[in-house]
This record gives structure tokens, sequence and C-alpha cells, in this order.
């Protein structure tokens, strides 16, 4: 007891009460699912919830299996060869990201249709009719090749950046060994990215549970769209909290094949010596046909959508009044503002006191933090909502006492929105925090204590201004994040509060989707401009 | 006795052997002690215990009648009024030379942090650094802003981590003979942690060697030089005795 009073201060309770914050609510979601159950749950358990589980399970395992194919791909060349574009190449790949799927999804679909730039072209063009259902993209094989498109910049920038700079003293042994580029692909390089290939693709697997945005524009049924369509549709949040528990076994379950994949290699090899790897230059066809198939995915996953988009602006530029649209904007950037501003001070507390404790379980205290990344955004929304009605019930004398006249005041407010995207994002913030803190150890913090500076005042005059760097770019990440997060604003959003994302959404729901297209092009520049600008501070740090 | 540490022991967490094994020293004011021995025989350790950074197990420290640590007492590291140099410095980067000398002078008007930042820096000899930043100094100029940081406040106590250890060879020499003249002229006593027997020798009143977290030899530097003589004996004559004899 001793030991423990004398550490016990102000940041401790700060980082535990943090910590429970952002835990707490999906407990609500493993006791719903043992409570007792109603019709509709067993409705849908009976006719409907096996395909849930098989659309959700084609859909990861496919995509995963396509993201890997390009992302591999495209990072084997870039880190290995020399070719025309190249270093073009090596940092637009990232770009597709930008693009939020469900962007990217109703974009396609207003390429692809009858009245859009494809079909137009061929039929007034060249005068082919042709069957219509050739061009239909709203399926599941359409909605693979959007994830696809738009998430395989997961696997391909964690790949690229290990292979070309991790694995040069392996492949170039193996290269004196007398192996040729295939049997070194399959034989080397293969095996030893296995861990960032793992990495990436649970990543885009985990985003693809998460997604709502392109399942229900393109009208697939998944678990994210039965949670919604129980819980709206039906008004049953009780069917919506044992889906969502569903889910979150299958996320679980998930986590759980890439910590057995990755096998007792828990952390992949990182030598602290950057050495890149000699390029081998690609000459005549074989450069060219490099070039074009990274610059082929490239448009596919970027150029096409956007110039779409850009005509789509131009077309309906004016017909969204100028004093709503930026209505948009200012609730967007308040929002992806505010929530990336507590996420990134929470991350630092939380991180403070990660590296401070000692003991094996207290150090697993941080970890459950980052969970909420994991889960998907509909079934956060559930968790939310839960929690915040039963803090509404508590708190309830005290509203009727202070003269209000409703009981329910938190959860219909801005601060349920908020705390869901804190437990969604806080992954995103405390990763880039934690590094920060890991970069700059203890010392300078001992240091500090030992001049009579206490904590709090190490704090801000010595860790603070020491991590700018991280303090900034998990600022961006989240900010980011927010800006193009579609279910969790969807649904938790207070009445008439419209983002830009929602607001993008709800006009291509609605078929009109190049109104849409302004949003849409402003979430897309943002994200893109953060992405570049992310990439040149990486950059520069590495150098 | 100026300070006291009285049957301490320490061990890191999730390891079993103890860092340090019910350790006793008494320190004398203005005394420079030297505390030798191999990595990982605990010297490090006992600079930490001291400084506040890591916790005893058991056992009493005590500087000028003030307990840091007993079985009821654990005094904060910022309260503790000990200074000491890291064995990389440790200096904060975003801030110049005289920041961080002045970082240690909280209570003071400002006028007289910067009379005493000033007078640190004539210590050490650096009157002319007082606005650079610590990544435009050398390795030498950087380890003596650390020492005037570490003295400014006016601890009871400074403690030096390696502090020849990131310098090279040519710069030590010299180095040495500086810090023993800035401690000795300072008049403030001091417990620096070495593995280089030259170091300890050069600079020490007195010498503690450490072995597995026990207490090996404590004495003067010339008292050393005996044991360390007969030790080597033993040592070689072992080595012969078990060197298996080659035929050609």
């Amino acid at each position: 007891m001793q030991r423990r009073l004398a550490n016990f201060n102000i940041w401790t309770v700060g980082a535990v009460l943090i910590i429970l914050m952002l835990f707490l609510p999906n407990l609500t979601i493993v006791t719903g699912f043992f409570t007792p159950s109603n019709d509709n749950w067993e409705h849908m358990k009976e006719f409907v919830l096996r395909q849930f589980v098989i659309n959700s399970l084609i859909l990861t395992l496919a995509t995963a299996f396509f993201t890997i194919l390009i992302g591999l791909s495209l990072a084997w060349l870039v880190a290995q060869y020399d070719f025309p574009f190249r270093r073009f190449l090596k940092w637009a790949l990232i770009l597709p990201l930008s693009i939020p799927p469900f962007i990217g999804a109703y974009t396609y679909h207003g390429i692809l249709n009858f009245t859009g730039a494809i079909q137009t072209v061929l039929r007034e063009g060249f005068g082919m009719e042709l069957d219509p259902a050739y061009f239909d993209i709203m399926n599941l094989p359409g909605a693979i090749f959007i994830y696809t498109m738009f998430l395989y910049p997961y696997v391909y920038t964690i790949t690229q950046v290990y292979l070309s700079e991790q694995s040069a003293s392996l492949i170039e042994s193996t290269r004196l060994l007398g192996k040729g580029p295939w049997r070194t692909f399959f034989q080397v390089v293969l095996p030893i990215s296995r861990i960032s290939i793992i990495a990436g693709a649970s990543l885009v697997v985990l985003e693809v549970l998460n997604d709502y945005g392109v399942v229900k524009y393109y009208g697939i049924q998944t678990f994210t769209t039965a949670i919604f369509q129980s819980w709206f549709g039906l008004g049953d949040l009780d069917t919506s909290i044992k889906l969502a528990a569903s889910l979150m076994g299958f996320v679980i379950v998930i986590l759980l094949i890439e910590k057995l994949l990755r096998g007792r290699r828990q952390y992949s090899y990182f030598s602290t010596k950057v050495r890149p790897l000699q390029l081998i230059p690609l000459s005549g066809w074989k450069g060219f046909a490099a070039a074009g198939y990274g610059m082929l995915i490239l448009s596919l996953g970027f150029f096409i959508p956007v110039i779409q988009l850009v005509d789509w602006t131009i077309l309906t530029f004016g017909t969204i009044p100028m004093e709503e649209f930026m209505r948009y904007v200012q609730n967007s950037v308040f929002v992806a503002g505010l929530s990336a501003i507590l996420i990134v001070a929470f991350a630092l507390i939380v991180g403070n006191f990660a590296r401070m404790v000692q003991g094996k379980y207290t150090k697993l205290l941080p970890k459950l933090t980052v969970l909420g990344y994991s889960i998907p955004g509909a079934v956060i929304a559930v968790a939310v909502v839960t929690a915040f009605v039963a803090l509404d019930g508590y708190l309830a004398p005290l509203y009727l006492a202070i003269g209000l006249e409703t009981t329910l005041v938190l959860s219909v407010s801005i601060v349920l929105l908020l705390a869901a995207y804190i437990i969604r994002f806080f992954a995103i913030g405390y990763n880039s925090i934690e590094t920060g803190y890991d970069k700059i150890g203890t010392n300078f913090r001992d240091a500090s204590r030992l001049l009579g500076a206490g904590p709090t005042k190490t704090f801000f005059k010595v860790d603070v201004p020491m991590m700018k760097g991280a303090i900034i770019s998990g600022f961006i990440l989240v900010f980011i994040d927010v800006l193009k997060e579609i279910p969790l604003t969807l649904i938790l959003r207070p009445f008439n509060f419209d983002t830009l994302s929602t607001k993008a959404f709800q006009y291509a729901s609605d078929e009109k989707i190049m109104e849409a297209s302004q949003a849409s092009l402003l979430i897309v520049g943002i994200s893109a401009l953060a992405i570049v600008i992310f990439y040149k501070i990486l950059e520069k740090e590495m150098d | 006795m100026f300070v006291a540490i009285e049957d301490v022991s320490f061990s890191y967490p999730n390891t079993q052997a103890p860092a340090l094994d019910r350790f006793t020293l008494d320190i004398k004011k203005g005394e420079v002690i030297s505390i030798l021995g191999r990595s990982g025989s605990g010297k490090s350790t006992i600079l930490r215990l001291l400084a506040g950074l890591e916790r005893p197990k058991n056992g009493r420290l005590v500087i000028q009648d003030e307990t840091l640590f007993d079985d009821k007492t654990f005094l904060q590291p910022e309260k503790r009024g000990i200074g000491m140099v890291f064995q990389d410095y440790a200096l904060f980067p975003h801030m110049t030379v005289g920041a961080n000398i002045m970082f240690g002078l909280s209570d003071m008007k400002k006028a007289d942090k910067k009379k005493r930042m000033r007078e640190m820096l004539e210590l050490v000899e650096l009157e002319e650094y007082e606005k650079r930043y610590p990544h435009q100094l050398s390795g030498g100029q950087q380890q003596r802003v650390a020492i005037a940081r570490a003295i400014a406040p006016n601890p009871h106590l400074i403690l030096l981590d390696e502090p020849f250890s990131n310098l090279d060879a040519e710069l030590q020499g010299k180095i040495r003979k500086d810090l023993r003249e800035i401690l000795k002229k300072a008049n403030i006593t001091s417990i620096f942690v070495t593995h280089d027997e030259k170091d300890a020798h050069i600079l020490a009143d007195r010498i503690v060697k450490l072995k597995d977290g026990k207490m090996d030899f404590v004495g003067r530097p010339c008292d050393m030089l005996d044991t360390f003589r007969q030790e080597a004996i033993a040592e070689s004559e072992e080595v012969l005795k078990s060197k298996p004899v080659v035929h050609v």
C-alpha cells in the first residue's frame, strides 16, 4: 500500500479514468448479448444471420486476397526495381486512401450506370447498345472491387517501408546466392514480409467489417447493415446489441487468427541501421510494364474517381447554397478538430501513465484502449448509446432538480458523438503519441524531476515540447479519419447536424450523386493534402 | 555523516537476483566517491535509488539529517535536492544552454537566475555559449553544460553516471582533471559511477568496488592498487593451472 500511495497522483487518476471511459461502453455489448432474446432476434438467427455471416466472410476474405495481391506486388516493384515514374508512384500509390470507400462506391456507380460516362460514350460515340447488366457494379464483386481499390494502400505502405528499409542484406545475399527474381520473391521476400502483410491485411479486414457506406449503397446485407436495420427499421435496440455482439465475436476471431498467423514472432525483426536496397533497373518493355501497372492501379484508385468528382462539381456548382455548404464544412472541422484535440490530450496522459507504471498487469491497462479501433463503428454506436442512456438514467434526478423538462440530455447531445469518435479512433492518436514517448525515452523526464520540477511541470515544459512531431501527426491522422467517418456520424449526430460526409452520403443515397460530389471532393482534397504532408514529414525524418 | 546509505536492497521488477544486496555506505561532506564495477554489477542502481528514480525494497537513505527513504517515507525526486549528470547528458534539446541551466532554479527572481546561470557557465568555462542549443555543442561541451545544470540549484549531492563514456580518449584525460577541479571548487559531495579504473584513481577520494550487487572493496585509491595486484596474481595463477598443455 505504501508503495502505491507514493505513486498515486492526479496523472494516474486521470489516466485510469480515461482508460475506463474508453473501455466500459464496450462491455455493455457483452452483457447485452446475454439478456433474454425476443422474436426479432429469433427470426434473424433462424433466417438471415447465416447470410450476413457468409456475405461478411466473402467480402473480407476476397478483399484481403486482392489487397495483398496488389499491395505486395506494388511494394515489391517499388522497393526492388527502378522504372519510369517510380519516384512519383512510390508516394502517389498511397493516395487512394484519401477516398473513403463509400465515395468511391457511388462515383464508380455513376461512371458505369446507364447515363454515366462509359455507357454514354459507347452508345453515342460507337452506337453500341450493350446489356446494362455488364456494367452493374452494385453487387458483391463490385463491393470487393471498391474495397480493393481504396484499401490496398494499407498493405502497400507497410510492406513497402519494410522491404525498402529492412530487408536489404537478406535480399542481397539471396541474389549473391544466385537466385532469380521469381525464386527470390517466393522463397525470401514473401516469407520475410509476412508480418507486414498480415498487419496491413488485418487493417483492411477491420475496415471492411466497419464499413457501412458501401454495402448500404450497393444493397448488400452484412452485419453492419443489419445492426442499423433492426435498430432504426424495427426500433429494436436489443436485437442490434445481439448482432453487434456477434460481429464483435467475428472481429475477435480475426484478431486471434492474426495472432496465430504472426506465430511466435510477435514483433518483426527491425534492424536500427536503415540501409536502402540497391535498385535493379528495368529497361525496355519491362520498365513500361511496371510503370503501366502502377499507373493503372493509381488511375483506378485515385485519378478516375477524382476526375469524375471534379466534373460533377463543375456541373452542379451553385446548386447547394454556399451558406449551407459552409455550415457542413464548419461542422466537419468542429467535430474532427475537437475529437482530434481530445484524443491527443488523452493519449498524452495515458501514454505518460504507460511509461511510468511498472508491474505486469498495470502495463496491460493502456493496451485495452487500443481495442476500440478493431471494433466496428456500428458496434461502438450501439455501445455508446446504451451507455449514455443508462448514464442519463442515473443523472435524471439531477436534471429534474435543475428544472430541465427531459431526462435525455447527454444521449441526444454532441457529447455522444464525440465520445464515440474518441473510443473508435483513440488507437490512431495513441500509436503516434506512444512512438513519440518511446523516442524521447525517460532520461529527460528524470533529469527534469531531479532539477526540482514536479510531474506536471515536467509534462508541460519537457515532454510536450519534445513531442511536437508526434502530437501533430497524431492530430492529422485522427482529423482525417473523423472527417471521412460515416456510420457513427450518421446515427449519433444531434438532430439537424450535418457534416460533409453525412451530406455526401445522403445525397448519394437519394440518387443525387452529382450533388454529393462537392462535399466528397472537399473530403478527398483535405485528406490527400494531409497524406502528402504526412508523407513528406515522414520522409524528412527518415533522412 | 553527510550521506548515509544503510542496508539498502533492490531488485528490478520481474527479476529474481537482487540488483543491490544490503548495501551500506557513509559519505563525508565534500567527498568524491567513485563506484567501480562491471556492467550489471548494480553500480548505476545505487545512483537511481539515491535520486529517487527507483524505490528500494528496504533500508534507509539519509542526507544531512533528512530521511529520503525508510519504511515510512519516500521523498519524490524533485524534493531531494540531488543533482545528476546522465550518461547521455539528457540536455533538453528544445532549450538553449542558458535555459537548460536555469531550468532547476525555480524559486528565484529572474535576475538572480541569470546571475547564477552566468556563474555556472564561468565555472565550466563556456561563457559564450549561453544562447546556443545543445546540438550545436561538442560532446565535451555538452557534458560541461550538464554538470553546470546539475550544480546550479546547489544540490547536497551530485551523481554522475559514467561521465566519460561518451567522450573520445583524448578528451577524457583533460575532462577528468577539469571535472575534479570543478567539483572541488564548488565543494560538492559527489558520487560517480564508472567501469574504468583510471577514472576512479584520478578523480576519487574513495573507491567503492561492486560485484553482483554487493560491496567488494572500499578504500582510498592507493589501497586499491594492492588488492588489485593480489587479485591479478591469483587470477593468473588460476589461468595457468587450468590451461591444458599442448603438445606439438
